[in-house]
């Protein structure tokens, strides 16, 4: 017995050696990455400061308009580990929603009163909010809940489906060019100041963003942390068996759960309408990749994990865009983030805040 | 009222996909007993408390609880009705703590006042819960985890409280802690059906038993009869002759 011990002991040493020399190496790589970034955005910061806080400012618009997207996917990941492909064009829909009434029902044209703007964007919220998280849960309860019990590959590919689907139904509604929203004070690069500090300008359009994202986060955390619903939510996330023996309508928390995800993609789809002014079919998919990025890189299922990384990706597209010192530009932008995606995918599997689960690590 | 059934289970056929796990199990609860299934591995003991708690719902036959037809309820129903179940490989929350994981076992509970005796309840059987009330549940050790997964099955305050191989993987030591406590929690006047591959320790506290083989009852006797039993004594108590 004790001899046996010894022999496996001595195979087992020179791997474990091995095994930690690799981890050291990618960290002492991982170390030196972060440490070159960080003395590029020094050097960018010293040479033009208020370039700087400019890209900074709207690099976290921008995350937080992520963040509403990748919490969809990490909330839907997290009750079903099931990526929800399809959750990029519910946020899609969201901004059609919106275009359509802020041109066809509210009319409005460039520029308008603050007045009207404002209305415009509290019926767009509502519309796209509730339309948005019920068009999520009716999408859960005809394409995936029959898939409960099938293999994991199945619901996913059906996910890809819908997204299709999805982008089709925008396409019969809108055509496939791209609609056009008014510019307003809320679109990027026309906002009016607020307030400014040195050279950078604070402006509205970055401010309706946060007024936006803000109470609707501080609202999730809300919910999932202290209601009885949330509970039911975290329970079912982490043993739906167990969770029905604590009498949980599991069905109906994995609904509520995709009814909360869709109203986030909706808020979300309302921010980017007016903020950038113009949203297509494919909208989604792109914006959807870089949020999904974002949830896996913050570590997927992890709450403030969605958030983190929709702010660092945000920050990173931003600063890649908008440095002027040595910046790779906007035609980078895609191959960084999917970069990143397969840098954690391979070195950090459970992301940056994400636990090491058995199917993460 | 003593002898009155709290749960009676009349011919369930159950089924996983298309393979037929029981094919025709008939069983009683009493009022105020503590029955046992024992049998070997594969031999449908989960899969009856699954059929009853609506995890997996019997294909034929009827499941009655407290004089409602139970058989097609969903499982939170069924919590309410009145039954909860510690499962077999504990299945706490392992991201929650303790105190939270013994909140949920409370989640169908209206009668927020009481929970406050349930959780002294639970304390007092378990003491070293309430030392580790903060604790993340997955942290704790098998023996602690187990404790925790019958405190949160306690905390519905059931009629019919499940317990689904409450010794599996325990040290010697707890295993005796386990079986003291479910009699303690069976004199305080909750009725238990137990499931174990312990059978000798099971038969010691149960009033009476079930032997299940490959999904039918082979025997049915009271406890100390089945402890007598050559056949049981052979199969499952491990003597040799």
């Amino acid at each position: 017995m004790k001899e046996a011990d010894l022999v496996t002991e001595a195979h087992v040493r020179p791997v474990k050696a091995r095994r930690d020399l690799g981890a050291r190496a990618s960290q002492a790589i991982g170390f030196l990455l972060v440490l070159v970034v960080l003395a590029w955005l020094g050097v960018n910061l010293v040479r033009a400061p208020d370039n700087f806080g400019r890209v900074l400012l709207i690099g976290v618009s921008q995350g937080a308009l992520y963040a509403l997207v990748a919490l969809g996917y990490t909330l839907v990941y997290g009750i079903l580990e099931l990526i929800n492909f399809a959750h990029g064009d519910v946020f899609m829909l969201g901004g059609m929603i919106t275009a359509t009434l802020v041109a066809q029902v509210f009319a409005l044209g460039e520029n308008p009163a603050l007045g009207s703007l404002i209305a415009a964007l509290l019926v767009s919220l509502a519309a796209a909010i509730v339309g948005c998280a019920v068009l999520n849960a009716a999408i859960e309860r005809i394409a995936y809940k029959p898939l409960r019990s099938a293999p994991r590959l199945a619901p996913l590919i059906t996910a890809i489906g819908v997204s299709f689907i999805l982008e089709n139904v925008a396409i019969i509604w809108k055509g496939t060019r791209p609609v056009s929203v008014p510019v307003s004070d809320f679109s990027a690069g026309n906002g009016r100041k607020i307030f400014s500090i040195g050279q950078v300008v604070y402006t509205s359009d970055r401010l309706f963003v946060i007024l936006i994202t803000v109470p609707v986060l501080i609202g999730l955390i809300w919910l999932v942390k202290f209601t009885r619903q949330g509970k039911a939510m975290r329970a079912t996330a982490q043993d739906k068996d167990a969770a029905a023996m604590m009498g949980i309508d599991v069905d109906r928390t994995i609904s509520v759960t995709f009814l909360v995800a869709g109203a986030l993609a909706g808020a979300g789809g309302v921010i980017f309408a007016f903020y950038s002014t113009e949203i297509s079919f494919g909208t989604g998919f792109t914006l959807g990749l870089f949020a999904f990025t974002a949830a896996v890189l913050g570590g997927i299922g992890n709450l403030p994990g969605a958030v983190l990384g929709a702010l660092l990706i945000g920050l990173i597209q931003n600063f890649n865009e908008g440095l002027s010192w040595y910046a790779p530009g906007s035609k980078w932008t895609e191959s960084l983030v999917f970069a990143i995606l397969i840098l954690i995918l391979v070195f950090r599997p459970q992301g940056l805040l994400g636990e090491r689960t058995p199917e993460g690590a | 009222m003593a002898n009155e059934a709290v749960l009676q289970v009349e011919g369930i056929h159950t089924f996983y996909g298309t393979i037929e796990v029981l094919k025709g199990i008939s069983l009683e609860v009493r009022h105020q007993e503590i029955v046992t299934l024992i049998g070997s591995n594969g031999a449908g003991k989960t899969t009856t408390l699954r059929s009853i708690n609506g995890l997996n719902h019997p294909r034929h036959g009827s499941i009655r609880f407290a004089g409602k037809n139970i058989t097609h309820e969903p499982p939170h129903d069924i919590v309410r009705m009145g039954i909860s179940q510690s499962p077999e490989g504990r299945k706490l929350f392992p991201r929650m703590s303790v105190l939270e994981n013994l909140e949920m076992g409370a989640f169908q509970r209206r009668d927020r006042s009481e929970l406050k005796n349930d959780l002294d309840r639970v304390y007092s059987l378990f003491p070293r819960l309430s030392e580790r009330k903060r604790q993340r549940a997955g942290t704790l050790s098998g023996g602690e985890q187990q404790m925790v997964a019958i405190g949160r099955a306690l905390m519905a305050h059931p009629m019919l409280l499940l317990l689904d191989e409450p010794s599996m993987g325990l040290a010697p030591i707890f295993v005796e802690r386990v079986f003291e406590t479910i009699v303690e929690i069976n004199q305080q006047g909750t009725t238990i059906l137990l499931v174990e591959q312990n059978a000798m320790m099971a038969l010691e506290v149960a009033s009476r038993g079930y032997v299940l083989e490959t999904g039918t009852v082979a025997l049915a006797d009271d406890a100390k009869a089945l402890l007598r039993n050559e056949q049981v004594r052979k199969t499952y108590l491990g003597e040799t002759d």
